[in-house]
């Protein structure tokens, strides 16, 4: 089998690609090849390289040194066009489907047939017929509105339009993530298919079980670098989570006193399908929760639910006891919840303001003076939050567009610093941010927690969810699989339940 | 030495974002200076009159006080098309509630057929999910249909009712009561605006409606009293108009809504949301009634003043685009 394979060609050959960002390096010589009808699984946690290596393959992005052969010929980096004239194509795991079309239309999209300048209808149906044939979904109707399909079919178009490029080299990002059990065997089939005839895909995913199940070969990637590659017979599943784990840790978390026993948050058995399913936990002052996750195992969609951004299809909230109309962000706030959400340019933040007016938006009740605001006030006060938090001198009268992302977080958490909730949520609080900044960031959550307040974060950074949350809620397909304190679970055995494909049940202890 | 650098690079960007923002707001301001000069040169004894700066500000004063609730409708990053047809609904709702010699009961009557009109819109905006650009073209339309209607398609007089009538020509210590109105209500405007909690509010749904909601902002009572304000503003409108006219037209303020929504967007208010100046918009209402004035004393044909206004209308949306 093995010798078979090596005599087939090799399709792309990644050599030694580097690639550096300011102050990171993302990818460090790393070695890739894929040859043709094989599927080489790539995996990786969050921030290992994976999406950098696939976009320097698909010319997103430039690398900083390497080079990219395919089909033996340098790939001109940093063009797309160049890319998908030859066949390599992506699909990425946020489908970029006009939704607002039918089938056919995306699969010709910027390609259509066309007859006498005029759109060739008929024949761009027959053909996306006859390529959903060719990938054995002959059932799905190219007429009909992509809207109209489930997230798999909606796949399987992608998957179709990838055809209609003359695909020779499929670079799927986490296919299964929005998929159930059965629709996963329906893409492995037509996966089968493609590789029958030809084709090269990198499938990049966190489920290892559908490694050893259509993967020809494994590839993993930790810190940009390449730390296991070969056929997954040789490598158990255990042996590709111990090569995932163990990322160095570039700061060092504050100590903590322990939380108190005091009940502030609790949540019983709340249901938002298709998202998350009976979650109850509770949340004690002074505490700080994690919930580890990856991403759309339905843990961003859990805070905006028990804030009410979200209305719960079941169960309830209680803060202090005392149990929260659903559906009411409002009502959450004057209850003692606080919330900085995962995007804060976009949920967050008013980039045209200064970051003293938006420090100052969760509150401005308190600066009323009468009818009028008193903004001497509001700007002093904000002021002194922006500082206590560490924020560039100077920012509190700055707009906010101008700053770092670390500082726009700040300017978040300065908000909710002035505010004192009971209770703050925390969606990825880290994310995008230097690790200057970060070490920041954990002082001032650690203070708020020392003050009393009952701290729920999601991040999808494992080791520090372990080195900070006093405990760690691990979520998997929209359900709580294991409860743990930070201390009693290692980052290996995070990781293997939250990748891990089994009934629920049998695992949840 | 190199975060020295950076660090000046970084402090010399800002200064340049800083100055371009700053020349941005003042720009009006100049235009407004050329239009002043232009005119002293070309008419100085007709132009530069005290009297002809209140006719000037009296013929601004009806779009001006549309202009006000737009500024708060566009703030929120939304749009009210219905403003010129409330004109005519609420000053002929006012003619028939006046009609027996109450000068009072016009103007309760034109004030609460604005509101009322305007809560229809933000009804049908917040609860009714419906866009605001369709809910208030149907208004328009309503609004229009409304007045011709209740009026049997013949203006009212209120020649008899003096209330109404100091509207539109009474004054006070010699400055004419609609320029004290605008004037007055810009200043209320600006304090809603920039000094209170509902203003910062109005603009942070607009600029970021899902920051708003979680900041606790309840959007949709928010959302509801912008429309309702603009329809106030109608009503207010109306009772300037009637008062000048000394009568109700149930054809008055056609096209109102597009010059009060230039005047706004001129003035430097985001069209996007998240940014609103009054005193922008009070330039820019004096800026087209200046260009209005400035061409009529010309003897320039209307359809040239059409045109002008149509070309700083685009001139200040390119350079409201540089900006961002």
């Amino acid at each position: 089998m093995i010798d078979e394979r090596n005599e087939t060609e090799v399709l792309l050959s990644v050599r030694g690609i580097t690639k550096e960002y300011p102050g990171l390096r993302a990818l460090d010589g790393v070695n890739f090849d894929v040859r043709r009808g094989e599927v080489h699984c790539l995996l990786g946690q969050n921030g290992a390289g994976k999406s950098t290596l696939i976009k320097c393959v698909s010319g997103l992005v430039e690398p900083t040194a390497g080079e990219i052969l395919f089909e033996g010929n340098p790939l001109p980096s940093s063009s797309t066009g160049a890319a998908l004239s030859r066949g390599i194509v992506t699909i990425y795991q946020e489908l970029d489907l006009v939704t607002d079309l039918t089938v056919y239309e995306n699969v010709w999209l910027g390609h259509e047939f066309k007859s006498r300048g005029l759109l060739d209808k008929t024949r761009m149906i027959d053909e996306t017929r006859s390529l959903l044939n060719r990938i054995g979904h002959e059932e799905l109707d190219p007429r009909v509105r992509v809207d109209q399909l489930s997230p798999a079919a909606q796949q399987i178009v992608s998957i179709a339009r990838a055809l209609s490029r003359s695909v020779r080299l499929l670079i799927m990002d986490e296919p299964s993530a929005v998929l159930g059990d059965r629709e996963i065997e329906g893409l492995f089939e037509v996966v089968k298919r493609l590789t029958a005839e030809g084709v090269g895909v990198i499938y990049i995913s966190h489920r290892l079980d559908e490694v050893s199940r259509i993967g020809d070969r494994v590839t993993v990637l930790k810190d940009g670098s390449t730390v296991l590659s070969g056929v997954p017979a040789d490598h158990p599943p255990e042996e590709i989570v111990r090569a995932m784990v163990g990322r160095r840790l570039d700061h060092v978390f504050p100590d903590r006193a322990p939380s108190t026993e005091e009940v502030v948050l609790e949540v019983k058995g709340l249901t938002l399908r298709p998202h998350f399913t009976d979650v109850s936990f509770t949340l004690k002052k002074g505490e700080i929760l994690g919930i580890a996750g990856l991403v759309g195992s339905g843990r961003s969609e859990l805070m905006r639910a028990i804030y009410g951004l979200e209305v719960p299809d079941e169960g309830e909230v209680f803060v202090d006891g005392r149990p929260l109309a659903p559906g009411r962000p409002h009502v959450a706030l004057a209850n003692g919840l606080g919330f900085a959400p995962e995007d804060r340019k976009s949920q967050a933040l008013l980039l045209h303001w200064t970051s003293a007016k938006n420090v100052s938006l969760a509150d401005l009740k308190r600066f009323r003076r009468g009818l009028l605001l008193n903004i001497g006030e509001e700007r002093k006060r904000a002021g002194e939050q922006l500082d206590a938090i560490g924020t560039e001198p100077g920012s509190t009268d700055r707009q906010v567009r101008e700053l770092s992302g670390g500082n726009q977080q700040k300017v978040v958490l300065a908000r909710w610093l002035l505010r004192a909730p009971g209770v703050l949520f925390l969606d990825e609080p880290t994310r995008g941010v230097d690790v200057g900044a970060k070490t920041e960031i954990y002082r001032v959550v650690a203070e708020l927690a020392e003050k009393g307040l009952g701290i729920l974060m999601v991040s999808s950074e494992f080791p520090e969810l372990l080195g900070f949350c006093d405990r760690i809620l691990v979520t998997r397909d929209g359900r709580i699989v294991r409860e743990a304190k930070g201390g009693e679970i290692s980052e290996e055995e995070v990781l293997s339940l939250v990748v891990r494909r089994e009934p629920v049940a049998e695992v949840a202890t | 030495m190199t975060d020295a650098v950076t660090r000046n690079d970084q402090t010399a960007a800002d200064d340049r974002t800083r100055r371009r923002i700053y020349i941005q707001e003042y720009a009006l301001v100049g235009v407004l200076i050329v239009l002043i000069v232009a005119g002293s040169i070309a008419k100085p004894s007709a132009f530069l009159s005290s009297s002809n700066l209140f006719t000037v500000l009296t013929q601004a004063s009806v779009v001006g006080v549309l202009a006000i609730g737009m500024t708060f409708v566009i703030a929120s990053s939304g749009i009210d098309l219905s403003v010129g047809s409330l004109v005519a609904a609420a000053g002929i709702a006012g003619g028939l509630l006046g009609d027996g010699g109450s000068g009072m009961a016009f103007i309760l009557g034109a004030l609460g057929f604005g509101l009322l009109l305007g809560s229809i819109n933000g009804f049908a905006i917040t609860f009714g999910r419906v866009v605001p650009f369709i809910a208030t073209l149907a208004m328009l339309t309503i609004g229009r249909g409304l007045a011709l209607r209740m009026s049997g398609k013949t203006p009212i007089s209120v020649i008899l009712l003096d209330q109404v009538r100091w509207f539109g020509n009474g004054k006070v210590l010699g400055i004419p009561a609609p320029v004290i109105v605008l004037i007055g209500l810009t200043a209320i405007g600006w304090v809603v605006l920039n000094r209170t909690a509902y203003g910062r509010y109005v603009v942070a749904i607009g600029g970021n409606r899902e920051a708003a909601r979680i900041a606790g902002i309840r959007v949709r009572p928010i959302v509801f009293s912008v429309y309702a304000l603009s329809g106030l503003c109608a009503g207010i409108s109306a009772i300037l108009i009637t008062g000048r006219l000394a009568s109700a037209s149930p054809v008055a303020g056609a096209l109102y809504e597009l010059d009060a929504i230039a005047a706004v967007v001129i003035g430097g208010t985001s069209l996007a949301g998240g940014r609103a100046t009054m005193v922008g918009t009070f330039l820019g209402v004096m800026t087209f009634a200046l260009i209005f004035n400035l061409l009529n004393l010309l003897n320039i044909p209307t359809e040239y003043q059409l045109i002008v206004k149509g070309v700083i209308v685009l001139i200040a949306v390119v350079a409201q685009r540089r900006d961002s």
